[in-house]
């Protein structure tokens, strides 16, 4: 009898149950929606930063001070330590390989350009005189690594430094190419295609490199020329070294916990603090697997990027829960009013000796089927919606996750119920007669 | 259609007022859903507009993002170009309603002394390092010297002796502390100082020693002069452009050159942002309208005995529909503001809650709020149209 009362309720007027349950189901596709993009877009925002380039900077722990204005070294070339490229491949073995998005070393000479340049008050080319603090820096454009266990990793400058423009194109790692800078160009008149001849500080030992392109870096390399690094240890014959790694590495945010230092913590906690992708546990299973290294974190960019993302996700989450609450109060306002247009219904059962316990049993049991159906057809809206959102925004869509699932569905049944049980509360209170009355 | 008298226009609005009357519970119940949606729309328009331009200030924690220097960074024969320090009273004075952030610098390397310490039996020695004299301006809060430097201002108290701030990497390796006492040596000039170390920041700066700018124009002898500005221009990517053009008609002969890794990963942060913003704000109050029609349409569908017998005793249709638009229009507006005035506060809370800082109310938003509440209510009484099609005799007769 019972089940028969409901599915009569529903087959009745079956236009007024789709109206109420059209209005939960967007409810919940607002509630799919939003909540399946605030999941997701922690992760997506994270990687979003690392176009702000790389948040770790790993350089020689026994090295002397670098003498560095506006990005040239002035040490002399057998000053200071360097460490091995052989070791590089075990960044990808750390505990947070698959943060470790791109890393890129580099080893920096102080040249002059020494490329004869047409001379228009003597008709000839000339050698100019070495009037330029320039910088050669060795580095890889996009060189593919072998990892320990068989796989490869593509990584280089291209990934470090996202926001690098280059006109022409970047150099061939196996090539003696190189790319220079803007200023660099300008004040020496570089073509691209054409060769460009570098001397260092020994006079007559010089490279040939064919430029393959002008970059743009905003910073001091501008004045300068990359080249592939494996040219450059040979120029310098430090075969297989670098002095300076960069490293981009996909990070939390980092809260009080994380700024504690490491060699106070007792173990549970060091435990908890290393299996968090916090920038300092990266930094510190880095210097781990790169011995002699001192590795820092990049202050500017990742205390930034902190900041910002933990303001961003704030945002989303209000905003996901401005959506819920939004929705709950529709839902609500719509459940409530079905079970008041009842009222007819309500006294006339009442009037044939229904208690108010059955009567809201009955009713609750038909807005709980309603909540279910408007809630999976909602999610499956929120669901598409999201993907629309997520690819637009970040060309991935969300993956449609079990959780949200649970939760769309237990706040559908949690509003609907909610909803109609402070008109239920009253209607318990109804005399059938009046109501029959038609009064 | 002859134009009704005046009495009956008396008659209209007292049956409108009887028809919101009739049912507290139904009246309480739409004005809940209605208010609910104005609410919502207030509040995120006002986060909308006030979160895009937070945004940019936020930004403010990636430093500076602009360096001014000589066209040239070195002469011919190597010496290094400088500007002059005047240039410094040529920048403008504010920058998006705050006072500008802008740092001076003037490098130079000098030669450390260490003296030797009877403790560890360390020996005297000297030690090349890059010595920065450095002058920023606001003082106190900044945004463009690493936060360290400024700490070191405020934690020590003024004293006598002339303090420079060592990077931790120099500190480092020359075995300095906090307090002690180091010469500096610059060709024939000489000075020295109390020793302040900076913690780490990852940067060149870990390998360079501070001084104030004054200081060391002196030990360099190169009075009034500065090697490189440092500044923070925030706004919008485009106006951000606009202002570097600007700077650089303003001061010609200087290179004005954006830090691009900033203001590029910057821009790209800020477009991804503010459209996820607008995405998902403009998502919600989709929804929310149409979760308030689906309430509204209840409502209006309830009507269906009421026009019957409206047009049973010889009510006109077109007028019978001016009353039920009448009363979701009034229903709108009660709904809207009152929503509204709850979406002042819950704005408030909201930028509280985001930015820690109460969101700035715009009045715009307020009226927006509530003629869209309204066009949302009259559309959710659009399916009364049908009714115009009932026959009154069905109605009574109780087929649905």
């Amino acid at each position: 009898m019972f089940l028969r009362l409901v599915a009569d309720s529903f087959t009745r007027r079956p236009r007024r149950k789709v109206l109420t349950a059209a209005a939960l189901s967007l409810g919940m596709a607002v509630v799919t929606a939003a909540l399946s993009v605030s999941l997701d877009v922690g992760d997506r925002l994270a990687s979003e930063f690392r176009s702000l380039g790389a948040n770790l900077l790993v350089t020689p722990q026994a090295d002397s001070l670098p003498l560095e204005i506006r990005g040239v070294d002035y040490r002399p070339v057998n000053r200071g330590a360097y460490l091995p490229e052989a070791d590089l491949p075990k960044l990808k073995t750390i505990f947070w390989h698959n943060n470790i998005i791109a890393f890129s070393p580099t080893l920096e000479v102080p040249v002059e350009s020494r490329t004869p340049q047409f001379s228009p008050s003597s008709a000839a080319f000339v050698k100019p005189e070495a009037h330029g603090h320039e910088v050669l820096i060795g580095a890889w454009s996009n060189h593919e690594v072998r990892l320990p266990d068989g796989g490869s990793f593509v990584t280089g400058l291209k990934q470090t430094s996202p926001w690098w423009s280059v006109a022409g194109s970047w150099f061939d790692d196996a090539k003696a190419e190189c790319m220079v800078g803007r200023n660099f160009a300008k004040k020496n008149a570089v073509v691209i295609g054409s060769p460009v001849y570098l001397e260092g500080r020994i006079p007559g030992q010089g490279l040939a490199l064919t430029v393959t392109g002008v970059f743009s870096s905003g910073g001091a390399e501008d004045d300068g020329v990359v080249a592939p690094l494996r040219i450059v240890q040979q120029y310098l014959q430090k075969p297989g070294q670098y002095r300076k790694l960069l490293v981009s590495a996909l990070t939390k945010p980092e809260d009080d916990f994380a700024r504690r230092d490491p060699k106070t913590m007792k173990s549970d906690e060091f435990e908890r603090w290393s299996c968090s992708p916090y920038v300092s546990s990266i930094a510190y299973s880095l210097k781990e697997v790169l011995p002699g290294s001192d590795v820092r974190v990049i202050r500017r960019v990742a205390e930034g990027e902190g900041s910002i993302l933990t303001r961003v996700r704030a945002l989303l989450w209000v905003v996901t829960f401005a959506a819920l609450l939004a929705a709950a109060l529709a839902v609500g306002a719509s459940s409530a009013a079905s079970v008041i247009e009842r009222r007819t219904e309500i006294g006339l059962m009442k009037a044939l000796g229904a208690g108010s316990g059955t009567v809201g049993f009955l009713l609750a049991a038909e807005q709980l089927l309603l909540a279910f159906v408007g809630g999976g057809i909602g999610y499956s809206l929120g669901t598409i919606l999201a993907r629309l959102v997520g690819q637009r925004i970040f060309g991935i869509a969300p993956a449609p996750s079990l959780l949200v699932l649970v939760a769309v569905l237990a706040l559908a049944a949690g509003v609907t119920l909610l909803g109609s049980a402070i008109p239920l509360r009253r209607a318990s209170h109804y005399q059938p007669a009046p109501i029959l009355r038609g009064e | 259609m002859p134009e009704p008298p005046r009495d009956n226009g008396q008659m209209f609005w007292r049956i409108v007022r009887r028809l919101l009357g009739a049912n507290r519970g139904r009246l309480f119940v739409i004005l809940l859903a209605l208010g609910a949606g104005a609410a919502i729309t207030a509040a995120l328009l006002n986060l909308q507009v006030d979160a895009k331009r937070r945004l940019t200030t936020e930004f403010r924690a990636f430093g500076p993002n602009v360096v001014i220097g000589p066209r040239d960074a070195v002469d011919s024969d190597g010496s290094p170009h400088f500007l002059d320090e005047s240039m410094l009273k040529q920048l403008p004075d504010r920058n998006e309603g705050a006072p500008l952030a802008y740092a001076a610098y003037l490098y130079g390397v000098v030669d450390i002394a260490t003296p030797p310490r009877e403790r560890d039996q360390r020996p005297a020695k000297t030690t090349s390092v890059i010595l920065a004299g450095f002058f920023h301006a606001p003082l106190g809060l900044s945004s463009v010297v690493p936060a360290a430097l400024v700490d070191a201002e405020e934690k020590v108290r003024p004293s006598n002796a002339r303090r420079c701030e060592v990077g931790q990497k120099v500190a480092t390796i020359l075995e300095l502390r906090t307090g002690d006492e180091i010469g500096l040596t610059s060709g024939k000039r000489k000075d020295a100082c109390q020793v302040y170390e900076l913690s780490a920041v990852g940067g060149p700066e870990d390998s360079q020693v501070f001084l104030e700018l004054p200081a060391a124009q002196a030990l360099f002898e190169q009075p009034g002069r500065i090697s490189l500005i440092q500044l923070r221009l925030s706004g919008p990517p485009q106006q951000i452009q606009e202002q570097v053009a600007r700077l650089e008609q303003r001061l010609p002969g200087v290179e004005v050159r954006p830090i691009r890794q900033f203001t590029e990963g910057e821009a790209k942060i800020y477009s991804r942002i503010s459209g996820l913003l607008t995405a998902t704000v403009v998502t919600v109050l989709l929804l929310t309208s149409l979760c308030v029609m689906a309430a509204m349409t209840n409502v209006a569908m309830e009507r269906r005995n009421d026009v019957g017998l409206m047009k049973a005793i010889g009510g006109a249709t077109r007028r019978v529909l001016h009353l039920f638009l009448a009363e979701a229009a009034l229903l709108g507006l009660a709904g809207g503001l009152i929503g509204a005035a709850a979406g002042i506060f819950l704005s408030i809370w909201l930028g509280k809650q985001v930015f820690g800082v109460a969101a700035q109310p715009r009045l715009i938003v307020y009226p927006v709020a509530v003629a869209l509440t309204m066009i949302v209510a009259i559309l959710g009484a659009y399916p009364l149209r049908r009714l115009a099609s009932i026959r009154p005799a069905s109605v009574f007769r109780g087929e649905a």
